[in-house]
C-alpha cells in the first residue's frame, strides 16, 4: 500500500499510482497528448456533456477517481493483508463505461421512479456509478453482517434497489432478458423509465442476448443494452465468440439504433447513452451502446494473491490458449480513463490541477474510510443463512442430526 | 501407474479416445482442455486434434450441448465440457431431448454422447450462483440419460471410459472441488462401470453413502467414528442415474442402519432416493439422511460452512444412530 505517501508524491509519480502493479515507466505526459486526437466515437467528443454543469462534470471525475481507488485499494489489499477476505472481478480501466452511463440516468427519488441498472460478475463500478455507498458495499465483499446485502450476496449478487441498480449477476446472459422486463414494466405502466443492463462482449454467444434485443426491438421497450467490449471474456479474445468486429452490427440487425463509441472517454459515453435516454423516455424504443474499453487486471482476484499467479494481477497462468499480450495491455494504459477525464475538464476549464489532485486527494480518503469501516462490521450469524428463502420464516436445517 | 491429477485423467480418457476414433469431437467454453502432470507429456486436446474437432465456443451452453447431441444424431460420438458457471443452462436439451429421442423414436435414435457438467458446492465465498451443488439432483431426475459422479482421479478416468463408449447419453458430473486431487492412476485405458457404486470401506454397524464432492467429509466422518471404536461401511454412490440399489440394500441389510449425506438440497437430492430404495427393501433397519438446507448458499462463510454438511456433523448423526 502507498497510503503513507503524501499527494504530492502521489501526483510526481503521474498516473502510475492509480495502476502501481504494473510498474509503467511510460506514462509520464501520456495524457498531456490526446486532446481532439482520441475521438473515436461517431460523434464529437462534448455533444451533450459541454452542456452539462460544472457541479456534474466534476461529479463524473469524482465518480471515476472513487471506482479506481476502490479497484486500486482491494488489489492492495489482496496482495498485502492477511486479514482481507474479498474477492473481486476487477473493473479498473473500464470506470469511463459506468460513469458515463449512470451519469445519463435518473439515480435518486422515489423507486417507481429511477432508473433501473442490470450488472453483470463485474459490478463494482456499476454499483458505485449509480450510487451504491461503497462502505456498504465493501462491507458485503467482505461477508459483513452489516454489508449491502448483509452478506448473503458478497461481490456478485450486490443490490441496492434504492438507487435502482438491481445488482450484479453471477451468471451470463440471463440478466439482459430480465432487464428488458423491466422496461416491458415501464412500458405498461406508463412510467418514463429506463432499464439499462451492462453487458461483456461474452455474453453475444449467448441465446440471451439476441433474445433480449429481438423483444425488446418488437415491444419497442424503455432500454438501453451497454456492451463493454474490454475484448476478452474471462480467458478468451472475443472473436472465439463473434464473427462481428464491432458487436453494435448485430443490434442493427435486429434493427436497434447502435453507437460505438471510446470507452476511455466518459464524455463520448455519456453522450450515446444521454441519446439513447431520451429516446427510450420518449417512447422511441431501445439503444444499443459498444463501449470499447480495456480491463487492467484479471478476471478476477483473491485475497492472498501474488503478482503474476491465478487470482492475482499481471499475466494468467491460464492462458494457454489464448490471453492477451503484455504489449496490448499496456498500450490501453497509455489512454487511461482518469487521465482523459481529468485533462478533459482541466482544458475545458472547469478546474485545474490543484482542485483535480484535491479532489482525488479527499477520494483516497474516503475509500480509506470505507475499507476501514467496513473491516470493523461484525461476521455473520451462521443460523441466518436459514432467513430470506421465502418472504417469512426460516427453513429447516438439515446438515444436522 | 503414475501419480495423476484428476484432471490429467480426465484428459487422458478423452485423448484415448479421440485417438481412437477421428470423428469423435470435444466441445468447450473458457476452460481449455489442457493438463500437465510431473513426468507425463502434457495434454492439449485443441492443439493435438485441431479446432475442427475441438472448438473453443463463445458462452452459449445450449448450442454446446444441443450440438453435442446433434453430432450424435448424426453417428459421430461427441462430449463437451460446460463450466459451472453454465451447468443448468442446457438443461432443457439434455431432459426434453436427449433424456427422451432413444423411446420416443422407438429405440432409433442412438446418442454416444457427454455432457461433462462442472459442479461447485466446495467453496464457500461465491454465493448462490457459483457455491450451489443442486445439479446433481435435477439431472439424476431424468429419464434416459445416465449419470454419475466421480470422487476419485482413478473413477474420474474409468467413468470417462465408459460414458464415452455408451451408446446412452450420459451426464458426466465433474465436481470442480476435487479437481486438484490426485492418486496412482493406471495409464491404460480402463472401464469403470456406469451403474455400480463403490464400497470404500467394510464395516457392520451403520452405513453411510455419499457421492461426489461429498466423498472426503463422508470418508472424514468414517475415520473419526473409527477412531471411536465404530465400524463403518463407506458407499460412494457413482452412478446417480441408474442408481445400484443392489449394493445399498445389500449393505444396509448387514448393518441395519443408513446415514445418507448429500450437498445438495434435503429435498429430492441423491440421499432421497437411497433411503427410499433402502426402506423399500430392508425391514427393521434405521434411516436418516444430512444435507444441505433448501436454501441457497449464502456468501458469508460463517454461514456456507455451518450449513454444509461436513465430516463432524456426519459423524455426530451417526453417533446418534448407532
Amino acid at each position: 500500500m502507498s497510503n503513507d505517501m503524501t499527494p504530492d508524491t502521489e501526483r510526481q509519480r503521474g498516473g502510475m499510482s492509480r495502476r502501481g502493479f504494473l510498474q509503467i515507466a511510460t506514462l509520464a505526459g501520456a495524457a498531456a497528448g490526446f486532446t481532439g486526437t482520441l475521438a473515436r466515437s461517431e460523434n464529437e467528443i462534448g455533444y451533450y456533456a459541454m452542456d452539462l454543469s460544472d457541479d456534474t462534470l466534476r461529479h463524473m471525475l469524482r465518480t471515476i477517481l472513487r471506482i479506481r481507488w476502490h479497484e486500486r485499494t482491494m488489489a492492495d489489499k489482496m496482495l498485502s493483508d492477511p486479514s482481507y477476505r474479498a474477492y473481486n472481478h476487477f473493473y479498473a480501466g473500464q470506470e469511463a463505461v459506468a460513469t458515463g452511463v449512470c451519469a445519463a440516468l435518473r439515480n435518486d427519488g422515489p423507486f417507481d421512479q429511477i432508473d433501473l441498472v442490470y450488472s453483470t460478475h463485474r459490478p463494482t463500478g456499476h454499483a458505485i456509478a449509480k450510487g451504491v455507498d461503497m462502505a456498504k458495499m465493501q462491507a458485503e465483499f467482505d461477508f459483513r453482517a452489516t454489508g449491502l446485502n448483509n452478506g448473503y450476496a458478497a461481490e456478485m449478487h450486490i443490490s441496492d434497489p434504492d438507487v435502482g441498480f438491481i445488482g450484479a449477476d453471477g451468471m451470463i446472459g440471463p440478466g439482459h432478458v430480465i432487464a428488458t422486463g423491466s422496461a416491458f414494466a415501464f412500458r405498461a405502466r406508463g412510467s418514463d423509465q429506463v432499464s439499462v443492463v451492462f453487458g461483456g462482449d461474452g455474453t453475444y454467444a449467448t441465446p440471451h442476448f439476441h433474445s433480449a434485443l429481438n423483444n425488446a426491438r418488437l415491444l419497442d421497450l424503455p432500454f438501453i443494452y451497454v456492451l463493454e467490449n474490454n475484448l476478452y471474456h474471462q480467458y478468451a479474445h472475443y472473436s472465439h465468440s463473434c464473427p462481428h468486429a464491432d458487436i453494435a452490427d448485430a443490434a442493427r440487425a435486429y434493427g436497434i439504433p447502435a453507437r460505438v463509441v471510446d470507452g476511455q472517454d466518459v464524455f463520448q459515453v455519456y453522450n450515446a447513452a444521454k441519446e439513447a435516454v431520451d429516446r427510450a423516455r420518449a417512447g422511441g424504443g431501445p439503444s444499443f451502446i459498444e463501449a470499447k474499453t480495456y480491463r487492467y487486471y484479471n478476471h478476477w482476484g483473491a485475497p492472498g494473491a501474488e503478482v503474476g499467479k491465478l487470482g492475482a494481477f499481471g499475466y494468467d497462468p491460464l492462458a494457454i490458449s489464448s490471453f492477451r499480450p503484455e504489449r496490448e495491455l499496456r498500450s490501453w494504459m497509455q489512454r487511461d480513463p482518469v487521465d482523459i477525464a481529468r485533462a478533459t475538464l482541466i482544458d475545458w476549464g472547469v478546474m485545474d490541477e490543484t482542485t483535480a489532485d484535491t479532489m482525488e486527494t479527499d477520494v483516497r480518503a474516503e475509500v480509506d474510510a470505507a475499507f476501514a469501516w467496513a473491516a470493523e462490521q461484525p461476521l455473520c450469524t451462521p443460523e441466518d443463512g436459514l432467513k430470506h428463502v421465502f418472504a417469512e420464516g426460516v427453513v429447516a436445517p438439515r446438515q444436522m442430526a | 501407474m503414475t501419480v495423476k491429477t484428476w484432471m490429467y485423467s480426465v484428459l487422458e480418457a478423452v485423448q484415448w479416445e479421440m485417438r481412437d476414433d477421428p470423428a469423435m469431437t470435444w466441445i468447450f467454453e473458457l476452460t481449455p482442455p489442457v493438463a500437465s502432470n510431473p513426468d507425463m507429456p502434457v495434454i492439449n486436446l485443441e492443439t493435438e486434434f485441431g479446432k475442427k474437432r475441438v472448438v473453443n465456443t463463445g458462452i452459449d451452453e445450449n448450442w454446446m450441448c444441443s450440438a453435442v447431441l446433434g453430432a450424435g444424431l448424426a453417428g459421430s460420438r461427441a462430449a463437451t465440457y460446460v463450466p459451472y458457471q453454465g451447468a443448468g443452462m442446457p438443461f432443457q436439451v439434455i431432459q426434453n431431448h436427449a433424456g427422451k429421442l432413444r423411446h420416443m423414436t422407438g429405440g432409433r435414435a442412438s446418442m454416444p454422447v457427454v455432457f461433462v457438467i462442472e459442479m461447485t458446492g466446495q467453496t464457500p465465498g461465491f454465493a448462490g450462483q457459483h457455491s450451489d451443488y443442486e445439479v446433481d439432483s435435477a439431472y439424476m431426475h431424468i429419464a434416459g440419460v445416465r449419470t454419475v459422479v466421480p470422487s476419485t482421479p482413478y473413477d474420474a478416468k474409468g467413468l470417462m471410459h465408459a460414458a464415452l463408449r455408451s451408446p446412452d447419453p450420459v451426464v458426466y458430473l465433474y465436481p470442480a472441488g476435487l479437481r486438484m486431487l490426485f492418486e496412482e492412476v493406471p495409464d491404460e485405458p480402463y472401464e469403470v462401470p456406469l451403474d455400480k457404486a463403490a464400497v470404500r470401506q467394510e464395516g457392520s454397524d451403520i452405513t453411510l453413502v455419499g457421492s461426489g464432492a461429498g466423498m472426503p467429509d463422508v470418508l472424514g466422518a468414517a475415520e473419526i467414528l473409527g477412531a471411536d471404536g465404530m465400524s463403518v461401511e463407506v458407499i460412494d454412490l457413482r452412478a446417480l442415474k441408474e442408481m445400484d440399489t443392489e449394493t445399498l440394500v445389500g449393505s444396509v441389510g448387514k448393518t441395519g442402519r443408513l446415514l445418507a449425506v448429500d450437498q445438495s438440497y434435503y429435498t429430492l437430492g441423491p440421499a432421497a432416493e437411497v433411503v427410499a430404495r433402502c426402506a423399500e427393501n430392508v425391514d427393521g433397519a434405521r434411516f436418516r439422511r444430512i444435507a444441505f438446507p433448501d436454501a441457497p448458499p449464502p456468501a458469508s462463510p460463517e454461514m456456507f460452512n455451518w450449513m454444509r454438511p461436513n465430516a463432524d456433523g456426519i459423524a455426530d448423526a451417526a453417533r446418534k444412530m448407532v
